[in-house]
């Protein structure tokens, strides 16, 4: 049966811009985590401002569910549509509307994919930091949503430092501005509130970034070890010693073999139990100093050796093998499900410890890729999907993993968002008031709860729940 | 104000304190060291709920570069704890070492670091908060990063304590540099002059901790030459500060400054002085300085104002000590010439209501009922809205 409103949004988008068909629509069922599926009845993709606007104040005027879609590269099933909810889709507003050099701002569409930011930055030597792996895919607006972060974010900040100003268009159809591109903002932190709140509290129409300078100097560094632990030890030793590189990235023995056996081969060692992917930037004076001790860091810590990129094409090929590590693994089995949790960097030996446990008890492959330096975990399990029992072994060792995150002090989500499939960890780190907390700031924003329904905050930890304790 | 004060010394005693006075329909004024009570506008709150017995370091693991304290502990006891371990929580905000943590946060205070290291709301990771309502809650964690949930943790930064009580805070810490050395820069104050100076700075090889632009009152009572001065705080290896003094060569004579000129750069403010704070696009910074040093001049003479701007920030900030009736009047006429955004810090009462509220459209007040639905806290203090 097609949507009730498919004439009407057809008529404001046009035909090529919408779809309601099955078969067509199966492609949204799914973001990047393919565990999850559910296709929804109807997708539309606004060519223009003017008709994103007229979409949502005509679902807003018929009460009807949307959930705002960039990419779909999300990692949390947070792009999903239930029931009657339209997809609105806007990754064909792409336009980078305008860059301001001197003030080292762009303005752009919500559509915009992250690295063209980049790209047409770099004519003035400039570039947007949050450096997503999906980065040639993503959207800003969908980074918006998750606030973003990246390998790079260790020094350079999430998403949430490199937003000046955003233009929104709230569910109920009226504009308002968050933040100020030109200066310094009076009163609550509306713009904080929104960045990260994954479609729920509106849609980005406008986004004014802040651009950052081309470091004078790039240094990437990989060193190997025999020993998840050593490399673990490395990364807090290289911190503590007040250095800050740019990213400090770490993979596992499972990882690297499988991104050697892969078309993305980097030249890891295969036969390493752990690599650092370390790169320094900034000045380059001074530089030299810092690569040297970080080098000494590594060696006294257990590396076997520390190679440094001679040229950009080496770097460019250590990274390629980092950031195409989630794509590698489609090799090694059918379906992958992948973990955002984030543990104070010096429990880093601890919890690898005990997800190896994990993994052997379930009986279950992890690799871990991730970003070390920020303490951001992404153990990656892959398994065949249409084991059901498999798929329940794997199922049980993601909730001991995330429960070791959580009773280490940290928490369930750095950079994927919450979604729909952490959903059930939120009440591990926030209570039933901080989570009705998180409700009442959502009905500022959307007081109907029409945007992104059922993400983010589990429905029952809201205030009715609360107020009858009992009915638990 | 005459007003009673109550300091509890535990969360809790907070927390019921914040519902009794809800039940009451007490309004309260949340203070920390209760130095700037003056700061925003004037509350109708007849008591005064201090933090500052609710003190301690709480949790401090240096490999995390992390630190959670109680919102009454004071910014000296943090930067003491941190430079044992050769760490700083680079946060300078303006007023004396003893304010609170708590204070900084939910004014979002932030000096001349932030042109490096940002404020508040780039620091702070997590919080725990007694809402209007008296609930007791948190948001964010003690990770540097951390997306799980609505973001309360920046909605609260800066909220100047009306939506809840600040009890604890979580902050991200820095490793001390190595090397931190501060130079001095006197300039020609011609608009053209300082205009070329700002560019070139701007793309010059240097990554400085702060640059902070001072006028000649300030410089002079700063202990410097009564000169415009352009302070510049290089930080990092030896080689690399080295290596940004030589590249600083272009902008005339440096001269070292001691590093006190930032601690009382920050103490430069007298009570019941008028603060004013303009933000503009950094690229019209130099004509902002320019119209923010005219509007405190008297009778064209020298300006009667200390006057602060940091660089990149594209931020101006005014101080005029003791200011008469009719310089309020002015600096309030000028502002509304300047093209930028302006902040009231400090205004004598009376004028409060000649400038608009902190708090508009349609989101603000919304925000403000869902946390504190009866108006208790600090009411009035962001405008008559709230």
């Amino acid at each position: 049966m097609s949507h009730p409103l498919s004439s009407a949004l057809r008529e404001i988008v046009g035909a090529r811009a919408l779809l309601d068909r099955p078969s067509e629509l199966l492609a949204y069922g799914a973001d990047g985590l393919p565990t999850y599926n559910r296709p929804p009845t109807l997708a539309v993709f606004p060519e223009t401002r003017d008709a994103l606007v007229k979409v949502v104040r005509l679902l807003a005027r018929e009460g009807c569910p949307f959930v705002p879609r960039g990419a779909g590269t999300g990692l949390s099933a947070g792009a999903l549509a239930e029931a009657d909810a339209v997809i609105i889709g806007l990754n064909r507003l792409t336009a980078i509307l305008s860059i301001d050099p001197v003030n080292r701002l762009a303005v752009v569409e919500p559509g915009a994919v992250n690295a063209t930011i980049s790209r047409a930055a770099a004519r003035h030597a400039l570039h947007y930091a949050p450096d997503p792996s999906s980065q040639t895919a993503c959207t800003i607006g969908g980074n918006i949503a998750e606030n973003s972060g990246g390998p790079h974010c260790l020094k350079y900040g999430v998403t949430l430092n490199h937003v000046a100003a955003l233009e929104v268009i709230l569910p109920d159809g009226e504009m308002v501005t968050l933040g100020n591109a030109n200066g310094e903002c009076d009163g609550y932190d509306l713009l904080g509130a929104f960045i990260g709140s994954e479609g729920c509290f509106g849609i980005a129409l406008e986004v004014t970034v802040r651009l950052s300078r081309n470091p004078e100097a790039v240094r990437t560094m990989l060193a190997d070890f025999m020993a998840l632990d050593a490399g673990a030890r490395a990364t807090s030793a290289i911190i503590a010693r007040g250095i800050v590189p740019a990213a400090l990235e770490m993979m596992d023995g499972p990882t690297i073999r499988a991104v050697e056996a892969s078309i993305y081969a980097a030249g890891y060692p295969a036969d390493a139990d752990a690599v650092l992917l370390i790169e320094l930037d900034g000045l380059a004076a001074g530089m030299d100093a810092d690569v040297r001790e970080v080098e000494r860091i590594c060696l006294e810590c257990g590396a076997r050796a520390v190679r440094i990129a001679r040229d950009e094409a080496e770097r460019a090929r250590l990274w390629q093998g980092r950031k195409k590590a989630f794509g590698a693994m489609g090799r090694v089995a059918p379906s992958l499900v992948v973990q955002d949790a984030v543990i104070p960097r010096t429990k880093l030996p601890d919890v690898l410890r005990a997800i190896h446990g994990i993994a052997e008890r379930w009986d279950i492959q992890v690799c871990n890729v991730f970003h070390a330096g920020d303490g951001n975990l992404h153990p990656n399990i892959g398994f065949d999907g249409r084991d059901a029992e498999q798929t329940d072994r794997v199922h049980h060792a993601m909730r001991e993993i995330m429960r070791a995150c959580v009773d280490a002090g940290g928490t369930i989500t750095g950079e994927h968002g919450v979604g729909l499939d952490k959903l059930e960890y939120m009440p591990l780190i926030f209570s039933p008031d901080s989570l009705d907390a998180q409700c009442r700031l959502r009905d500022v924003f959307d007081p109907a709860h029409r945007a992104n329904p059922g993400k983010v905050v589990p429905v029952h930890a809201c205030r009715e729940w609360r107020m009858a304790p009992a009915a638990r | 104000m005459t007003a009673v004060t109550v300091a509890p010394d535990t969360v809790a005693g907070i927390a019921s304190h914040v519902h009794e006075a809800r039940e009451r329909r007490e309004a309260l004024r949340i203070a920390g060291a209760g130095h700037w009570l003056d700061a925003g506008r004037p509350t109708s709150a007849s008591s005064i709920l201090s933090l500052q017995a609710v003190t301690g370091i709480v949790d401090y693991n240096p490999g995390d570069l992390t630190l959670t304290a109680r919102a009454g502990t004071s910014l000296e006891t943090i930067a003491r704890a941190a430079a044992a371990e050769q760490q700083w929580l680079a946060l300078d905000p303006f007023g004396a070492p003893s304010g609170t943590l708590g204070a900084t946060v939910a004014t979002a205070s932030a000096g001349p670091l932030a042109f490096a290291f940002g404020t508040p709301r780039d620091n702070v990771l997590g919080l725990e908060i007694v809402t209007g309502d008296g609930r007791t809650i948190r948001s964010g964690g003690r990770v540097v990063k951390n997306v799980a949930g609505f973001d309360l943790t920046r909605l609260f930064t800066g909220s100047w304590g009306t939506l809840g009580v600040i009890t604890e805070v979580t902050v991200r810490l820095r490793a001390l540099p190595e090397v931190d050395d501060t130079l001095a820069i006197s300039i020609d104050e011609h608009p053209d002059t300082l205009g070329t100076l700002l560019v070139h700075l701007r793309t010059a090889a240097i990554a400085p901790l702060a640059m902070e632009l001072v006028n000649a009152p300030l410089a002079h009572l700063l202990g410097l030459a009564e000169r415009t001065v352009l302070l510049i705080r290089l930080g990092g290896n030896a080689d690399s500060v080295r290596a940004q003094r030589a590249a600083l060569g272009f902008a005339g004579n440096l001269a070292t400054a001691p590093a006190s000129v930032w601690s009382a750069l920050r103490a430069c403010e007298p009570e019941h002085a008028m603060v004013v704070r303009i933000s503009m696009l950094p690229s019209l910074l130099a004509d902002c300085w320019m119209a923010a040093c005219d509007a405190t001049r008297v009778d064209g003479g020298a300006p009667a104002a200390l006057v602060h701007g940091t660089l990149e920030r594209g931020v101006v900030r005014c101080i005029v000590p003791e200011p008469s009736p009719e310089a309020v009047d002015r600096v309030i006429a000028a502002c509304g010439a300047i093209p930028g955004t302006v902040i009231f810090e400090r205004l004598p009462g009376p004028a409060w209501p000649r400038v608009p509220d902190a708090l508009r459209g349609r989101l603000g007040p919304r925000v403000r009922q869902a946390f504190d639905p009866d108006g208790i806290l600090n009411p009035g203090i962001l405008g008559a809205t709230t």
